[in-house]
């Protein structure tokens, strides 16, 4: 639990927002009137000031004081700037720091083109190689897999003309079957009642059978 | 813009920058010389503490260690300086012969509203505190210290620093309740 003054303070730290502060201190008449005469410092001390500020020769006051001193200026920063610059200068140049056989070297490898060129030669033949090769097993994957289905082709062909002459002998089976029902009937409609006619009127009748009907 | 801090343009003045100098000192001068004013009174005043303070900056520059800001360091200095040059003014000097930071000159209709009256009445009215008094409330409000730094600045305890803030505010609370009740009587 705070105090009044506890409160004031906070409130001054900013630790406590104005509203908050003057619900508390209200019932207090001499804290209550601390809180609103330093509110109105707060505001006066806010206002902008436009008074001019006079001109003081502040450089003369520097002049004798330290004037005598010369300027130092740090080294780092110079080193800095010259170590870069020559980094970049041998990662441009054709420069070369090698350390062989414990002994370290620094040359000017002028053939630095040509073995790069003869590297990108043994880089691009290699790669070629590779792909001629990997050419070959493609176009070798691919005649087995053609193979394999003329095969099938040849399979389903053979079976379905089979099938095909199957539905065709079964079709010409059927076509017989009604040309025969076919004459028969008409047998049975034109030529037998002929044929009985004229056996009725004949006194012989050799091929009448049983039930009255002849066989052509 | 990249900003130098304090103790940079410090250590770049002591090894004879004089442009580091310059940029130090605008940083400070218009706070310093409105310090002045408050606590003074008057121009005059205030810019013969400006240029003294300026000088024992210039002079104690190195003394300067980094234990506090540098602010704190440099209003430590206006103190002490403020102080003692408010010790050696005359004594008969009227304090209201001292003129006011508002400019009465200007007949604006701002200056007439009731805020612009009130901001002044307030600058008055901190002329009547005693120095000692107005210092806290200078620093507390116008440089917004904190109380334990404003009692490193004038090396007394922070109980004491309390105690003249509290009877600062008590006495203005007073003296504003009276003008205020002055200047509706004028109307």
């Amino acid at each position: 639990m705070l105090n009044n003054q506890q409160i004031f303070e906070a409130w001054l730290a900013g630790k406590l927002t104005t509203a908050e502060c003057e619900q508390q201190l209200q019932s207090d008449t001499e804290w209550y009137g601390r809180f609103l005469t330093a509110q109105q410092l707060q505001r006066h001390a806010k206002s902008p000031t436009f008074t001019a500020v006079p001109d003081i020769d502040t450089s003369q006051m520097f002049r004798q004081q330290w004037g005598g001193r010369r300027t130092k200026t740090a080294w780092w920063p110079k080193l800095s700037v010259g170590m870069s610059a020559m980094a970049l200068i041998f990662s441009i140049s054709p420069l070369q720091l090698q350390l062989e056989d414990g002994a370290l070297a620094l040359r000017w490898n002028q053939n630095n083109s040509v073995q790069q060129q003869q590297q990108l030669t043994t880089m691009l033949a290699s790669f070629q190689q590779e792909q001629q090769q990997y050419l070959q097993q493609q176009l070798l994957n691919q005649q087995q897999q053609q193979a394999t289905q003329l095969v099938l082709l040849k399979d389903y062909m053979t079976e379905n003309e089979q099938k095909a002459r199957r539905g065709d002998m079964i079709e010409l089976v059927e076509y017989l079957n009604q040309q025969r029902q076919s004459d028969w009937q008409y047998w049975q409609d034109n030529v037998q009642p002929t044929q009985a006619r004229l056996d009725y009127n004949s006194s012989y009748q050799p091929n009448r059978t049983k039930t009255g009907v002849n066989k052509p | 813009m990249f900003k130098r801090s304090d103790e940079s343009l410090i250590n770049k003045a002591l090894d004879g920058d004089e442009r580091a100098w310059h940029q130090l000192v605008s940083r400070y001068q218009s706070m310093l010389y409105h310090y002045g004013l408050r606590l003074m009174g008057n121009p005059d005043d205030a810019r013969d503490l400006l240029q003294d303070v300026l000088m024992v900056l210039c002079r104690n520059l190195a003394q300067f260690r980094g234990d506090s800001s540098f602010k704190t360091w440099l209003f430590g200095i206006a103190n002490y300086r403020a102080m003692d040059m408010l010790r050696k003014r005359k004594p008969t000097q009227d304090i209201d012969d001292s003129p006011d930071l508002f400019n009465d000159d200007e007949p604006s209709q701002e200056a007439r509203l009731h805020g612009q009256q009130t901001q002044k009445i307030v600058q008055q009215q901190l002329k009547y505190l005693p120095a000692d008094q107005r210092l806290v409330v200078e620093l507390r409000f116008y440089q917004q210290f904190t109380f334990d730094e404003i009692a490193d600045q004038l090396a007394i305890s922070s109980n004491t620093v309390k105690s003249r803030f509290y009877a600062a505010l008590d006495k203005l609370r007073t003296q504003l309740e009276v003008a205020h009740v002055e200047q509706s009587a004028n109307f």
